[in-house]
């Protein structure tokens, strides 16, 4: 899948490095914030369709838990962290320290939580690149929306305007001790801003 | 064996008289979906529109219209009435168009939802055509059926019951 893509082997592998960088940065932020230490495995990396999204997540019309956030400056793009509803009431579980199965909705205390996660998530891994690229970049607070898979991918879809048809995929596992769940989070930058970025600075 | 669903993608349309066919377009976001049907002959379509308006002049015909509301629906116009629909007759709907960003700061920032509805009520009211139903706008997806033989139309929203619009 990866050879037609605009996008090169070594662009691939510097922001996989900037990945488990800004990731494990995320995951010593965490447990800073809630006492106990939750760990990150070494993110995977990979560019996907866009269109491919759905059918990762379950479905269009799948339940779901989706935390955007936008960022701006040097850089312009969007990262959404999207999980399947069910797994988004086990993330919350394992963060707020509750026995798996504990959380049954998505209220404020929950939507918070995993707000915080995407927010620490995101901005750890644009603080990572932008540091190797010596640019500044600023991202928006987190917003957290608890909807259909295709309604919460429109954001992402509508935004791109399909001018970037590939996107990056980031998964990563969030571990508590034995307790484990997945996460995925879909990096839509503007592609030709970050070669250049990461191009002028190699 | 009940057929399966002729599921509708992001961009993509449907034009059926097949009274077995259901035509969806899953949880629709700030994605539009545009129903058009003609009770007398029973030709159903179904359009599902990403963006409000083509900016560098498509024509109906190109490909990728189907992806912008505007030349989207002209295009559905024609494929309906080249089946055999009477455009006088058509029962039009719209569906969707939500904006589901509802954090503070980013809100009203880029709205496609609402700038959707605009453009399908422009180009429906530049083809005459009247909208007979519409459940738009909001804060939540749907998902939109159209049951070729009865001519209905149904919208789901999410923890919903489907119900008839």
């Amino acid at each position: 899948m990866v050879e037609n893509v605009p996008f090169d082997q070594d662009l691939l592998e510097k922001l996989k490095t900037i990945a488990s960088e800004g990731i494990s940065n995320a995951a010593h932020g965490f447990s800073g914030m809630v006492g106990r230490k939750i760990e990150v495995s070494n993110p995977a990396l990979k560019l996907v369709p866009l269109l491919t999204i759905p059918a990762m997540v379950g479905g269009p019309e799948d339940d779901a838990v989706g935390i955007y956030l936008r960022f701006e400056g040097d850089m312009v793009g969007q990262i959404m962290m999207i999980m399947p509803y069910q797994k988004a009431l086990e993330l919350a579980d394992l963060l707020m320290d509750l026995p798996n199965g504990t959380t049954q909705r998505m209220n404020s205390m929950e939507r918070s939580a995993l707000g915080e996660l995407g927010n620490m998530c995101g901005t750890f891994f644009l603080n990572s690149l932008a540091k190797l690229a010596g640019a500044s970049i600023m991202p928006s607070p987190p917003a957290v929306m608890v909807d259909m898979v295709g309604a919460i991918l429109d954001i992402v879809v509508a935004t791109a305007g399909g001018i970037s048809e590939q996107v990056l995929l980031m998964q990563a596992n969030f571990m508590d001790g034995p307790r484990s769940v997945e996460a995925n989070f879909w990096v839509i930058p503007d592609m030709n801003a970050l070669k250049n970025l990461l191009k002028k600075n190699s | 064996m009940r057929k399966d669903p002729i599921s509708l993608g992001l961009g993509e349309r449907a034009v059926s008289r097949n009274p077995e066919d259901v035509l969806v377009a899953y949880g629709l976001g700030s994605c539009l979906g545009i129903s058009m049907i003609d009770p007398q002959t029973r030709i159903s379509a179904l359009l599902h529109a990403v963006l409000p308006g083509a900016t560098n002049g498509l024509s109906a015909s190109d490909p990728n219209a189907h992806k912008y509301v505007d030349t989207g629906i002209e295009s559905l116009v024609d494929a309906v009435v080249k089946e055999g629909a009477n455009k006088a007759r058509l029962i039009v709907r719209i569906i969707g168009g939500a904006n589901m960003l509802i954090s503070p700061g980013m809100a009203n920032s880029f709205d496609i939802g609402t700038r959707n509805m605009e453009s399908a009520r422009r180009t429906l009211q530049r083809l005459n055509l009247k909208i007979a139903a519409e459940e738009v706008g909001g804060h939540t997806g749907r998902t939109v059926h159209v049951y070729v033989g009865a001519s209905r139309v149904t919208v789901r929203v999410i923890g919903e019951k489907e119900r008839d619009i």
